[in-house]
């Protein structure tokens, strides 16, 4: 059964609004050609990323979870960013040191200009999630009772 | 010093300094010790110091938050108020610190002392008000113990195996939050486990669940926790509790140079941040 | 009641013939971390000595969490999907006489009055239960302060005790117990019955009778004692969760499913209305709690405390809080 051949991944991505949105936006003016497995979750600054998120967005069958935020010393509210860079380092760390393949949660920078490298991050992220195949930490949801 | 420590209970109560001690004492086992409660100067008598005083004290504090409290601390309980005090939860005027100096306490579950007390420098007593020495040789920490290897023997193994370990020990997490409920530093009024609108993990115990409690519970403590070592000392499930806090605690020592607990002033980890701050991993 | 003798080795050989019917499940030594209860591959993974698990077997027929039913929308329309019940036939070997005797007591909860709660029943009526004869109390024991035995098979199928390292007693117990079990060992002598019984008593005396419940604690319900005594108590559930009798559970909803998960009057938010108010704000009322649900609301109710005496409380109380200290000492005032 090639059932495998035809899953597609189901990333999860928290944009800042300011930067990240916008560059992703202009990739998408420019036409630029990226997968579609990416859905995008805009919030107003990386720092506004809470780890629950990428934890809530693993556990419920993501297979893999982008923050991407304004390049450091660019955030629009001025600092959001070095927070969200220290948090996350630890959660990443913290995600690989559990067990969890290190390719399903990562982070980038990505200002209102570069689409290009939206689409780049896009198009990386989702081969390596490839490569990783389907997220199983969603599966251990069944306790007694319920039907497969 | 079990002796000096009365001594100085009743002072404090005499004075008036204090309205209640919070101490040990013997547990009914006749062996064992336990909090115990003291507001009488009478009942200083059954204060005890020994190598069975195994529990943060500072747990209660926060229950007697605006009352004059004493409070008995080893290095470790110290630096729990420490932190508690950075985060503007307890008054320093309102603590009365009884530091002690410890010479180790002892693994409930095995023999011997407490996996945490081995690389202990249990005389480096951050905070307090009066000191009780040690009167015979402080054990020193062993010269070449690691306080990090049970943690750098999980990283040496491969990804699948990493998984494979910690989804057996969630396995038997029944999610009593005995964890946290014994944590001096877990005191939000309602904790994220028990929020249902939005639910953010499921209440049920089952593997998702139980990963996505302690993974969160991991990251709230990260860069607060102290290793007093009693969420794993509590947890039923023989959960090696302290095995993820200190790979925390390794990662933002060797990352970013900080440590919990060191001083009142310091600001709190996730609350700060340098400009050279790694980002290697970010793209 | 037939008592035969049994080897170790037999007795295990059965078992693994019974694996392909049956669901195997008994207590596994899992080193530091104590003894748990796991559904076994193979009999060779028993633990049968003296340690006592950690988790009562009440986890078997009283879930952790359970899904209770699913909900679908389609069409605009609401529908309510029940869930089948597992079916699968189960042995569980290893039960303590004191555990055993707490699900008699969860019988009433679920199964006597008014709706019966099939989840439970269900668990029950699939489930053979071989008891274990407890060989040495240890100081946290007090089965029998409260009509229990460490040697009784009450609510068990068949009992074994434990004889030396690689035999076993056997004794069945009901029809159930007498169908899978009956076939085995050698019937006993005269002497052999004679010294089985001796040892049965002698068992029994190692109890030490540490509690003295009060015949009733109505009259000091608002007494300052409660104070006093729930003050190092941490709300942590520890109690609730490893007690062979505690039955609290949450209901809540979870992804259009209805999930039923352990809870307890020790959690702070157990009692919470939804107008935000809580009235059992703090340890002292919550504590007080638990004491009176078993040694008085419960006996009210059916006639027994809803303790066994197994002392796991007191085992793994993480602050050492002894529950036989708490009720002996209560002050009772005398009936004017």
């Amino acid at each position: 059964m090639r059932e495998k051949d035809s899953w597609e991944p189901k990333i999860t991505a928290f944009l800042c609004n300011w930067c990240s949105y916008a560059g992703a936006d202009l990739a998408g003016q420019s036409r630029l050609e990226y997968p579609p497995n990416v859905r995008i979750i805009r919030v107003p600054c990386s720092g506004r990323v809470n780890p629950l998120f990428v934890i809530k967005s693993l556990m419920q069958g993501a297979d893999g979870v982008l923050i991407s935020g304004c390049h450091t010393g660019d955030c629009h509210y001025s600092e959001g960013n070095f927070y969200a860079r220290r948090r996350f380092t630890i959660l990443k760390k913290l995600l690989e040191y559990l067990g969890i393949d290190p390719r399903r949660f990562q982070m980038s920078w990505v200002s209102a200009s570069e689409g290009e490298k939206w689409a780049r991050v896009v198009k990386e992220l989702t081969e390596e999630i490839k490569q990783a195949g389907p997220s199983r930490l969603g599966d251990n949801d069944r306790i007694a009772g319920e039907k497969k | 010093m079990t002796e000096e420590l009365r001594n100085k209970a009743k002072e404090l109560l005499k004075n008036k300094q204090v309205e209640l001690i919070i101490g040990y004492q013997r547990s009914p086992d006749g062996i064992c010790a336990k909090p115990c409660f003291i507001d009488k100067e009478t009942d200083t008598d059954l204060l005890i110091w020994d190598t069975y005083c195994v529990y943060n004290l500072s747990n209660y504090l926060k229950e007697y938050a605006g009352r004059k409290v004493g409070v008995i601390a080893k290095a470790c309980d110290s630096k729990s108020i420490v932190v508690l005090l950075q985060e503007n939860q307890l008054k320093r005027q309102d603590l009365f610190i009884i530091g002690v100096e410890c010479r180790g306490v002892v693994d409930e579950k095995g023999a011997g002392f407490a996996q945490k007390c081995k690389s202990c420098l249990s005389s480096n007593i951050p905070i307090y008000d009066y000191l009780i020495k040690e009167r015979e040789q402080t054990r020193k920490p062993l010269e070449d113990d690691d306080e990090y290897e049970p943690i750098r023997k999980i990283e040496a193994k491969v990804l699948l195996e990493r998984f494979k370990f910690w989804q057996q020990e969630f396995k038997s997490c029944i999610r009593c939050y005995a964890c946290r409920q014994i944590c001096p530093l877990c005191y939000c009024p309602k904790c994220v486990a028990d929020q249902t609108q939005p639910s953010w993990f499921s209440k049920a115990a089952n593997l998702t669940g139980n990963f996505s409690w302690n993974v969160t519970r991991a990251m709230h403590l990260a860069g607060r926790c102290i290793d007093c070592g009693e969420c794993e000392r509590a947890c039923p499930a023989g959960i090696p509790l302290r095995e993820i806090n200190k790979k925390i605690e390794k990662d933002i020592k060797e990352l970013f140079k900080y440590q919990a607990g060191a001083n009142q002033e310091q600001k709190p980890f996730f609350a700060c941040f340098e400009k050279s701050d790694p980002e290697d991993w970010i793209k | 009641m037939t008592q035969k003798i049994i080897a170790k080795e037999e007795l295990y050989k059965q078992l693994n013939s019974l694996a392909k019917d049956f669901e195997i499940i008994g207590p596994k030594d899992l080193f530091n971390k104590g003894f748990f209860y796991e559904r076994l591959d193979s009999a060779q993974e028993l633990y049968l000595g003296e340690g006592f698990t950690t988790e009562p077997v009440k986890k078997f027929f009283l879930s952790p969490s359970e899904w209770l039913f699913n909900c679908q929308y389609n069409n605009g329309k609401n529908s309510l999907e029940e869930l089948s019940l597992p079916d699968k036939k189960r042995i569980i070997i290893g039960v303590r006489p004191c555990e055993a005797r707490g699900l008699i007591l969860l019988d009433q909860v679920f199964g006597s009055q008014g709706y019966k709660d099939e989840f439970y029943l269900n668990n029950r009526r699939r489930t053979i239960i071989i008891g274990l004869a407890c060989a040495k109390p240890d100081a946290a024991c007090f089965c029998t302060s409260l009509a229990g035995s460490p040697v009784e098979s009450r609510g068990m199928d068949v009992i074994i005790f434990a004889k030396g390292d690689e035999e076993f007693i056997l004794e069945i117990v009901t029809d159930k117990g007498k169908e899978i079990f009956g076939a085995l060992g050698q019937v006993l002598n005269e002497t052999e019955k004679e010294s089985h019984a001796l040892e049965k008593e002698k068992n029994k005396e190692l109890v030490i009778p540490k509690i003295k419940v009060p015949e009733s604690l109505c009259s000091i319900f608002e007494d300052a004692y409660w104070q006093e005594v729930s003050r190092a108590c941490l709300d942590c559930g520890i109690c609730t969760f490893l007690c062979p009798t505690c039955h609290c559970f949450d209901l809540v909803d979870e992804q259009r499913k209805k999930l039923r998960c352990y809870d307890g009057c020790a959690f702070a938010d157990f009692t919470v209305e939804a107008s935000g108010v809580n009235p059992r704000p703090t340890k002292k009322e919550r504590y007080r709690q638990r004491v009176f649900h078993k040694f008085e609301y419960f006996k009210k109710n059916f006639g027994e405390n809803l303790c066994v005496g197994c002392g796991r409380c007191i085992r793994h109380c993480p602050v050492k809080i002894d529950i036989r200290e708490v009720v002996t000492n209560i002050p009772v005032t005398e009936n004017k």
